[in-house]
């Protein structure tokens, strides 16, 4: 596809073909679960949104980090969030450069506000992409849970539309 | 003290453009490097500064080293470094500074790649480090889903329609039927743009950059000995970078890129004000990004580079002539470097007829890393 020639610097359909662990780490497909963001990827197994929080200033941050960025103090705890937001911004990807992502276009890429302040990266469902608008209220779901390519578990959290 | 006019470009080298079967990524940084030598009147045994950026398809620990070994040369300043779209600004702010304190004399910059024909792109793990590149499990793979959702945003915030965005393709391309080095010279129209399919909303297939291979290299020395040399010098007057490493994480930066504070010091440090510059050379990698750099750069107030673009003030002959090489949507994208050598030829007057005439003063804008990074060169026909 010419189109896909144009703007796919990730053409990676040849390298995925024997899909697996390795793939994964490679190429990205699925999160690893590091110590600075296991305690949100933690918080997914059990279905809780959770952001990281500086003991020392009060800071929140995601994703979560070895310190906190606005004080440099390294006593942090994740605390839950309630998983309600807005949409700051998206897309709509209609290409999708990696295959593993060819069959559910078009969908949602969104950035979402988190009541709390943060912005969280993920995806809104439930909706068609057309009708999703900058400022929608959105509320936390979470995906089936998976392993990560170091045999550790976690879900997607995933956003759907919700009411005020 | 102030580095300004205290070093200059004596040389710069451009591979064909474009896709480029059997080529490697090596053999075109070799190229590159052999062609700015030539240009420069210099050869292998006078380089004794190398700095490099790592082919993205493979970004390697020690790419320096991996090249230099390659190309023969024992330099006493060696630097890689890997900023995104910023890095050859970067590098060549380095080179300056190396060269200003006599660290080394002569300066080889360089970056090819093989992105059309070559190996694919990958952020995973082992390119990002463990961890720090979980967006893509979210469907994030390819520049144009970061960029488009700062550009969604741009356009909410600031009413900037699709034809604001397509003029910048437009007149680009324009540019581009006028450069015979160019990937893409078929000029465009508003109804082919508005008629293609969304790639990732809002971009269209001409609001990204194109796939390129190719390689540039861009030879640095101080400003006494590059009189000296083949062809004029293009004189380095002013340097900067800035970065907004929270990227798309901070809400302002959607709409504010690093190159308010880049091009702040840039300028500062040159002596020239905005309306001073003859020609802008914008890292277009998306249409968006050029406006957003208009207005940090002082241009426009904030979302007025929209109507600007629209009202055709990017084309040759008229406000500020940009991307007059076609830039990276329609001559090559190479992570910016290919701007920086047609910013040179543009000070030398060797741009035919994509000339800006007289032109005395070009700037040139890096911007990349996931949004995070941008740079600033200001390059003069004339020492200050």
């Amino acid at each position: 596809m010419r189109d896909l020639e144009s703007t796919g610097r990730t053409r990676v359909a040849d390298a995925t073909a024997s899909a697996g662990p390795l793939v994964d780490l490679v190429i990205g497909m699925k999160p690893v679960v590091i110590p600075e963001t296991s305690g949100f990827w933690d918080g997914t197994v059990v279905q809780e949104l959770r952001i990281q929080k500086c003991n020392a200033c009060g800071n929140t941050q995601l994703p979560g980090g070895p310190c906190c960025a606005n004080c440099l103090s390294q006593d942090l705890t994740w605390v839950k969030s309630n998983g309600t937001g807005r949409v700051f911004s998206f897309s709509i990807v209609h290409q999708a450069l990696h295959p593993s992502f060819m069959d559910r276009v078009p969908y949602v890429v969104a950035d979402i506000q988190l009541d709390e302040g943060p912005i969280v990266l993920s995806n809104v469902t439930d909706v068609d992409p057309h009708d999703v608008r900058i400022g929608l209220r959105v509320a936390v779901w979470f995906d089936e849970q998976d392993t990560d390519a170091f045999g550790v578990p976690f879900r997607l959290p995933k956003f759907k539309p919700s009411e005020q | 003290m102030s580095i300004s006019g205290k070093t200059a470009i004596a040389g710069v080298g451009t591979t064909q453009f474009g896709k480029l079967p059997g080529s490697t990524a090596w053999g075109l940084q070799a190229e590159a490097v052999r062609l700015a030598l030539e240009d420069a009147g210099l050869t292998k045994d006078d380089v004794d500064g190398l700095f490099t950026e790592p082919q993205f398809n493979e970004p390697l620990l020690l790419h320096g080293h991996v090249i230099g070994r390659m190309l023969g040369m024992k330099p006493n300043f060696l630097s890689t470094q890997s900023l995104g779209g910023a890095t050859a600004i970067a590098l060549i702010q380095h080179a300056a500074m190396a060269i200003e304190e006599r660290l080394c004399e002569v300066a080889v910059c360089l970056f090819g790649e093989t992105a059309k024909t070559g190996l694919p792109m990958l952020f995973g793990a082992p390119q990002m480090g463990r961890g720090q590149s979980d967006d893509i499990a979210f469907g994030v793979a390819g520049g144009a889903v970061m960029e488009a959702r700062s550009a969604m945003r741009y356009m909410h915030e600031y009413n900037v329609t699709h034809e604001m965005l397509g003029s910048v393709a437009i007149t680009f391309r324009d540019h581009a039927s006028k450069n015979p080095a160019a990937q893409y010279q078929k000029p465009l129209t508003m109804e082919e743009y508005l008629g293609t399919p969304f790639v990732s909303e809002p971009f269209r297939r001409y609001d990204c950059a194109i796939t390129s291979d190719g390689g540039v290299a861009v030879v640095v020395t101080s400003a006494e000995r590059a009189r000296d040399l083949r062809k004029p010098p293009a004189y380095i007057t002013g340097i900067g970078q800035a970065h907004n490493l929270d990227g798309l994480r901070d809400p302002n930066h959607y709409t504010h890129f690093a190159g308010a504070r880049s091009s702040e010091r840039a300028f500062r440090m040159a002596g020239v004000r905005p309306e001073d510059v003859d020609a802008m050379q914008f890292y277009d990698c998306f249409t968006s990004t050029v406006l957003i750099t208009l207005e940090d750069y002082g241009y426009c107030k904030k979302g007025e580079g929209g109507p600007f673009a629209l009202e055709g003030n990017l084309g040759l002959g008229k406000a500020l002539p940009s991307n007059t090489s076609g830039g990276s949507l329609s001559e090559a994208d190479l992570a910016g470097w290919n701007q920086i050598a047609e910013g040179v030829r543009q000070v030398r007057n060797e741009c035919d007829e994509r000339q800006v005439p007289n032109a005395q003063t070009v700037v040139v804008a890096g911007h990349g890393g996931f949004q995070a990074s941008h740079a600033t060169l200001v390059i003069s026909k004339d020492q200050p």
